[in-house]
């Protein structure tokens, strides 16, 4: 091409593109016209709507609650809306669990915690049309304040836990709105499994409600859970209390690994390291020393096992007990099963509504136990298997199939889901388990089970410090390692044993679910740090 | 007697004709058959049973070797009474071999499915007589079923009804371990 003819090209480009240019910005001119046309129509329609609208002060977005004055307003809880508030006017703060307008009319599902309570706002006297259509557009979990009257339904509504009632709105404003797209729907969080397959609707797995965990434990199935655990927490400490146990907490940044090197998380604490505790063991068993007598502590424990089941995470609550006894170590034995009996009929009298609501999304038997609660011996245990054609050896320690099958073999043959097994064989113990007087081949530690699991390890511990010696030798520990832990019984140490469980595996176990991560609330295991 | 020195490449396969030898020999004493015969192997990886006869051709296969023995033992009854008894016998006595036999892991389950279906409302493969078919099918699935687990046991419960009726039988178990049933039931919920 000449010079000229590029030149041309050039020009003719310009001038196309200045062409393109204006076509695009007359394009824009009309959009925005479009646009600014719409809006004017908006406002004007608002307006002639606005001065129609005879509820106008009776909805909207209300301003940030920024404390800027303090009604002295009485609102009442979900749970109370029973036919014996009917025709009173009340106010509720509730979230918007559901809302679905119908013509004239908006009926919304408000819900609290558990609870929940239809609510109906209609064109009427008190509301208007527009108020209607801003009702039925508040977003899912928005948390709203109900001025309404409580009247008596002659049907039950089935699909709410206030079913003798319902709410006519008087006034609704909105405290807190909630985004429009929520990463989870609630109703799927609770659809028991198997149902969602059927129709067609989905279910949440695990993993989505985890990392949206804010909302999955708004659910009712969720809420129910907590309680219960919070329950198990307090009856733990009511029971140990009563017995004359005193509650102590022991330090979680440790010097020596107290379990053994291979499961434990590192930190760096200052210019050296220390660890994590991977259960409170050593302290525990310093304050029975130090004559305590009776102690027990609820607090977190550590284990670095990379472990991805059902039933392990890396960090977990431990409820301990350490007790120093008279004669024999059947007396902390009886300790414990009672305190675990006096637990479980605490849940069984008191939180039978947490335990139904689990029940509807995950249905299982009930929990069973004996009292006093049933004790079999390894050997035993070991008789059951070989009858139902396991092999094993008389010193083996129980697989965890195994264990489940011997669960099951307990349970078909004594009815209960609760056991205890006494007198492990003493090579699969740890070091510090005092073995038993009459066959060293054996120990004095048992373990506990739950619907075939094993909640709880324990023993009579060795208080003497030169048996305490030869059998940490024997398990090629270095001493110097404990040293600290040895010297703690070289002043007069009390026979004493103990055992700890874990407060989401007990949950776990007593509500029949099967999965650890569903009782903990923010769980930690190997993939998960977050939330 | 029965044992014939193996390719050593053929280790693995001169188990199914150790395994089919050893049936063979059990069969025997389960008819009350006084001589036990002289086997020996032919085919790839001499995996096949043959019994060489003095009078008649050689016969060849775990079933016709076993049919020959019922019949020289004077017991055609445990081949089927009636002509569709026997068919069905028949036929259960080619699914043990072309299908129990050799099966993959993933092949465990639809079998044990069939026959959990099939004899819900059987005694025996054959109704209700008991033949040749339920003691080859023994022989055939006991290695399965050893290994079950106790809730796989109470799953396919047909089968394992059949199973302890038939390992119980008198004259059947010789070479094979007796498997342990429970009485009760431990997996009783839908829900595990």
């Amino acid at each position: 091409m000449t010079k000229d003819g590029v030149q041309g090209v050039a020009e003719e480009a310009d001038q196309a593109q200045s062409k393109k240019g204006l076509k695009k910005q007359q394009k824009e001119a009309e959009k925005a016209a479009k646009k600014a046309e719409k809006q004017a129509k908006l406002t004007t329609d608002q307006q002639s709507t606005d001065d129609d609208d005879i509820a106008k002060d009776r909805y909207g977005v209300a301003p940030m609650v920024q404390s800027s004055e303090r009604l002295d307003r009485v609102l009442v809880r979900v749970q109370e809306l029973t036919p014996e508030k009917a025709d009173q006017l009340i106010w509720v703060r509730a979230r918007i669990h559901t809302s679905r307008a119908k013509g004239k009319q908006c009926f919304l599902v408000l819900r609290q915690q558990q609870f929940n309570v239809q609510a109906l706002v209609a064109v009427g006297e008190r509301a208007s049309k527009q108020m209607v259509k801003f009702a039925a557009n508040i977003t899912k979990e928005s948390i709203v304040d109900v001025e309404g009257v409580v009247r008596k339904v002659e049907q039950k509504i089935e699909s709410c836990t206030q079913q003798d009632v319902e709410l006519h709105v008087d006034r609704i404003f909105v405290i807190s709105q909630a985004e429009p797209r929520l990463p989870l729907q609630l109703e799927d969080c609770v659809r028991p499994e198997g149902e969602g397959d059927e129709d067609g609707r989905a279910t949440v797995n695990q993993d989505t409600r985890l990392d949206n965990r804010v909302i999955d434990l708004r659910t009712t199935t969720s809420q129910a859970i907590f309680r219960l655990q919070s329950g198990v927490c307090q009856l733990f400490r009511d029971t140990l209390i009563n017995k004359g146990f005193v509650e102590i907490q022991t330090p979680k940044i440790i010097s020596a690994a107290s379990e053994g090197g291979a499961n434990v998380f590192t930190v760096s604490y200052f210019k050296t390291s220390a660890y994590l505790a991977q259960s409170p063991q050593l302290y525990k068993q310093m304050c029975i020393c130090a004559d305590f007598d009776k102690v027990f502590c609820v607090g977190p424990v550590f284990r670095a096992e990379d472990s991805n089941t059902h039933r392990h995470l890396t960090e977990f609550v431990g409820l301990d007990i350490e007790l120093a006894f008279n004669y024999h170590y059947h007396e902390v034995i009886e300790s414990i099963t009672d305190t675990m009996v006096q637990i479980f009929k605490g849940l069984r009298d008191k939180f039978q509504t947490e335990i139904q609501t689990v029940g509807k999304q995950f249905p299982s038997e009930p929990f069973k136990f004996l009292e006093p609660t049933l004790r079999l011996e390894f050997m035993e245990g070991v008789a059951m298997l070989r009858e139902a054609g396991v092999e094993m050896g008389d010193e083996e320690d129980l697989s965890t199939p195994n264990e489940k099958l011997l669960g099951r073999l307990v349970k078909e043959k004594y009815d209960t889901d609760f056991y205890v097994l006494d007198k492990y064989p003493l090579a699969v113990r740890p070091f510090y388990t005092m073995p038993d007087p009459n066959d060293n081949k054996y120990s004095n530690s048992y373990d506990m089970f739950m619907r075939g699991e094993e909640i709880l390890s324990g023993a009579q511990r060795i208080h003497d410090a030169q048996l305490l010696t030869e059998r940490a030798m024997h398990h090629n520990i270095d001493l110097e390692k404990i040293k600290a832990y040895i010297d703690s019984f070289r002043f007069g140490a009390p026979p004493h044993g103990g055992g700890g469980i874990g407060l989401e595996r007990v949950c776990m176990l007593y509500l029949g679910l099967h999965n650890v991560r569903q009782t903990s609330m923010f769980p930690r295991d190997p993939k998960r740090l977050t939330p | 007697m029965y044992l014939l020195p193996c390719h050593p490449f053929a280790q693995e396969v001169c188990e199914f004709a150790k395994m089919a030898l050893r049936e063979l020999s059990s069969l025997e004493k389960a008819l009350g058959l006084k001589k036990p015969n002289k086997y020996s192997t032919q085919g790839d990886n001499k995996q096949v049973p043959v019994l060489q006869s003095n009078s008649g051709p050689a016969l060849s296969g775990l079933v016709t070797i076993a049919t020959h023995l019922v019949k020289q033992a004077n017991r055609a009854d445990l081949l089927g009474e009636s002509a569709e008894h026997r068919a069905v016998v028949q036929q259960w006595l080619e699914y043990r071999v072309t299908k129990v036999d050799g099966c993959q892991k993933e092949e465990i389950k639809p079998i044990l499915k069939d026959l959990n279906s099939y004899l819900e409302d059987k005694v025996y493969l054959a109704g209700n007589q008991f033949t040749l078919a339920d003691t080859l099918m023994y022989y055939g699935v006991h290695h399965i079923i050893m290994d079950q687990s106790v809730q796989d046991k109470e799953t396919y419960v047909n089968v394992t009804r059949w199973f302890d009726h038939v390992q119980h039988y008198p004259g059947v178990r010789h070479h094979l371990h007796p498997v342990v049933i429970l009485k009760n039931r431990l997996y009783t919920s839908s829900h595990h």
